[in-house]
């Protein structure tokens, strides 16, 4: 087996130019296959989150709230429209076990970040909320106060210092880990009270918008009860409370994963085509080899070669090129990869996509599949071609003929 | 130790079949030194692959020490090629990519052998005994084509054939290089008692020959 492998490499190595570009052509494929493979999959485990990896179920806004394009999904875009505060605890619906009220005001020049940019301020309800405290990684050793701010993961200043918000000091009191969903890693959070304490400052075009206002909220983060669907829930808010609109994973999202659904079957077109034509070339370049060779071949039968060794022998060569190109074409992705992941996330995230990229181990695998399905093309291509010479008698082989 | 029953070779072209063996019957006793001859054309490569097992007739039998080769398996024919047969053909046979000393260890590789230094060794001391012991790691490129045939026939003994089959083995050297290379084969056949079957052109040598079988037309004339 050692020498059939030493004969396959010496073999490539006797026509580099071709070998490489043979090597070269898998890579492209490969590289392909992988990088959209990965990009799939990263776009669809970050599709199934969102809010619900905040760990909500669903989410209740006002009715005329625009939730199609909301990057947060943690609450709705920043609108007028509000609800009661205590509009679950009221109702008491037995398929929702929590509904955890948020007031979102996004707002310019509070002194937070770069000049021009808006800030989105979270009220949440410390008492009953699930998606905010539960992503603390560093926190003040004392509970939360009024003036005291939780920062997105995004959001970089040393806890227990202040933090002026139009001029107001505040005092940083925790900081939240990466989630993945932007808004909730550039947000400041802060309770009702506080953010309320800041409705005299915030000038909308007419007024203070009106979820600062006591009593008021933007919606509400809802867990669904043990046992209890989606269905049932959406059933028992939808015919219990009024002007309310619930969002669930799936339709807040429909409308992007539609489009991404149709982005991700080009690149899953483009992967089998990929597949199929280097499968294609790889048969028709080693039918040209085998051809190339048959004198050598012929011999080889000749002096004692099994045909299983033959055909071993040429396959293993095709199987060191392309598996050598599939391992090159996953280099390329990374790299690749790693060149426009910023525009891409960007591009990503204003579509309404919070972008995580698969974790390392699932790439690793998508990786190690990639140069997989790279060896089988090759094995797949040469395995005919080698076996039909395989077969011929030496004589015919070593005379060329046919 | 060898002999062919009936044996016949048509070849299927555009022009109908062509018989280029037709019917051949022939007895060579082990040790021996036969000389096939005739004109180009006449059958005699095709009655070599044959005999060789190189090529499958297309009717008839061709026995090798005992061995009805052409009922062997595919597998079993290969290792009886491996193993009995000694191949010096009419071309350039040494694979480009290994070295003279990997060329003639090859066979023994081949039949199971594996990389042993004990296959090393023998194939070292063949090519020693080749004049080539200088260009044991020479590629064939590097050396003559009288050495290269040389290498060929370290080759064909390294796993001590009972059968050398040469085919117009000297048909494109110069006359003394052709001498030298006959030479060794003829002392291979004195010497390790190996059988030896040589087609050639050259009537001096096939003088020398123990039998002489002459072909026209595929067949044996007297
Ligand atoms: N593979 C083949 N296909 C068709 N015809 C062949 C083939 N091999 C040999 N022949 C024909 O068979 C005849 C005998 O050829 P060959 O055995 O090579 O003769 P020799 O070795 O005596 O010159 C010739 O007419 C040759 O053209
Ligand atoms: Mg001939």
């Amino acid at each position: 087996m050692r020498l059939l492998a030493s004969l396959a490499l010496q073999n490539l190595g006797r026509r580099k130019a071709r070998s490489l570009l043979l090597i070269m052509a898998v890579a492209v494929a490969s590289g392909v296959v992988f990088t959209g493979a990965t990009l799939m999959r990263s776009i669809d485990s970050s599709m199934a989150v969102g809010f619900t990896r905040l760990g909500a179920d669903m989410m209740a806004v006002p009715e005329g709230a625009l939730t199609n394009i909301t990057a947060a999904l943690l609450t709705v875009e920043p609108t007028d429209l509000v609800l009661d505060q205590d509009l679950f605890a009221r109702a008491g619906i037995a398929s929702v076990s929590r509904a955890a009220p948020q007031k979102i005001a996004r707002v310019e020049h509070s002194g937070i970040g770069s000049h021009h940019d808006s800030v989105d301020l979270i009220g949440f309800d410390p008492a009953i909320d699930f998606t905010v405290r539960p992503w603390l990684v560093e926190k003040l050793n004392r509970d939360m106060r009024a003036g005291d701010v939780i920062l997105g993961a995004a959001r970089d200043t040393v806890l227990g210092s202040e933090l002026l918000i139009f001029g107001k000091p505040h005092t940083v009191y925790g900081r939240l880990g990466k989630t993945g969903v932007g808004t909730h890693e550039r947000g400041v959070f802060m309770t009702f009270d506080t953010l309320e304490a800041l409705a005299g400052s915030v000038h909308g075009p007419s007024g203070p918008p009106a979820v600062l206002q006591k009593g008021k909220v933007s919606g509400f983060l809802v867990e669904l009860a043990p046992g209890a669907t989606p269905l049932q829930a959406r059933f028992a808010i939808l015919s219990t409370l009024k002007g309310v609109k619930v969002v669930t994973g799936d339709s807040t999202m429909s409308g992007i994963r539609q489009g991404l659904a149709a982005l991700l079957n080009g690149i899953l077109a483009l992967m089998v085509l990929m597949f199929a034509s280097t499968a294609l070339m790889v048969s028709v370049l080693f039918s040209a080899i085998v051809t190339e060779r048959r004198g050598e071949l012929g011999l080889l039968k000749a002096i004692g070669a099994r045909r299983g060794q033959i055909v071993g022998m040429m396959v293993t060569e095709a199987v060191i090129a392309t598996g050598a190109g599939g391992l090159l074409g996953v280099a390329l992705g990374v790299l690749v990869m790693r060149l426009y992941e910023r525009s891409l996330v960007y591009y990503l995230e204003n579509i309404g996509v919070p972008f995580v990229w698969l974790d390392g181990p699932r790439i690793v695998v998508v990786a190690a599949a990639a140069v997989v399905m790279a060896s089988i093309i090759g094995a797949l291509g040469s395995l005919y071609p080698a076996w039909r010479a395989s077969r011929r008698d030496p004589y015919d082989l070593v005379r060329g003929e046919g | 130790m060898l002999s062919c029953r009936g044996l016949r070779k048509d070849y299927v072209t555009e022009r109908g079949a062509v018989a280029a063996v037709a019917g051949i019957d022939l007895e060579i006793a082990a040790g021996r030194y036969a000389a096939i001859i005739g004109r180009s054309g006449s059958g005699k490569s095709s009655l070599m692959a044959m005999i060789g097992g190189l090529s499958r007739p297309s009717q008839g039998q061709v026995t090798v020490d005992g061995t009805d080769i052409w009922s062997l398996s595919e597998n079993a024919l290969a290792a009886f090629r491996n193993k009995r047969i000694g191949y010096v053909f009419q071309f350039a046979s040494l694979l480009p990519t290994l070295r003279l000393v990997d060329n003639v260890a090859l066979p023994a590789m081949l039949g199971g052998g594996g990389r042993s230094s004990a296959t090393y060794a023998r194939a070292t001391a063949l090519l020693g005994q080749m004049g080539l012991g200088e260009h044991l790691d020479a590629y064939p490129s590097e050396v003559s084509a009288g050495e290269q045939r040389r290498a060929v026939i370290a080759r064909a003994l390294i796993n001590e054939p009972a059968l050398i089959l040469a085919d117009e083995p000297t048909s494109d050297l110069d006359e003394q290089t052709e001498i030298e290379i006959m030479d060794e084969l003829l002392a291979v056949n004195r010497e390790r008692g190996t059988t030896l079957v040589l087609v050639t052109h050259n009537l001096a040598l096939a003088e020398q020959a123990e039998q002489i079988v002459h072909i026209a037309h595929g067949m044996i004339v007297p």
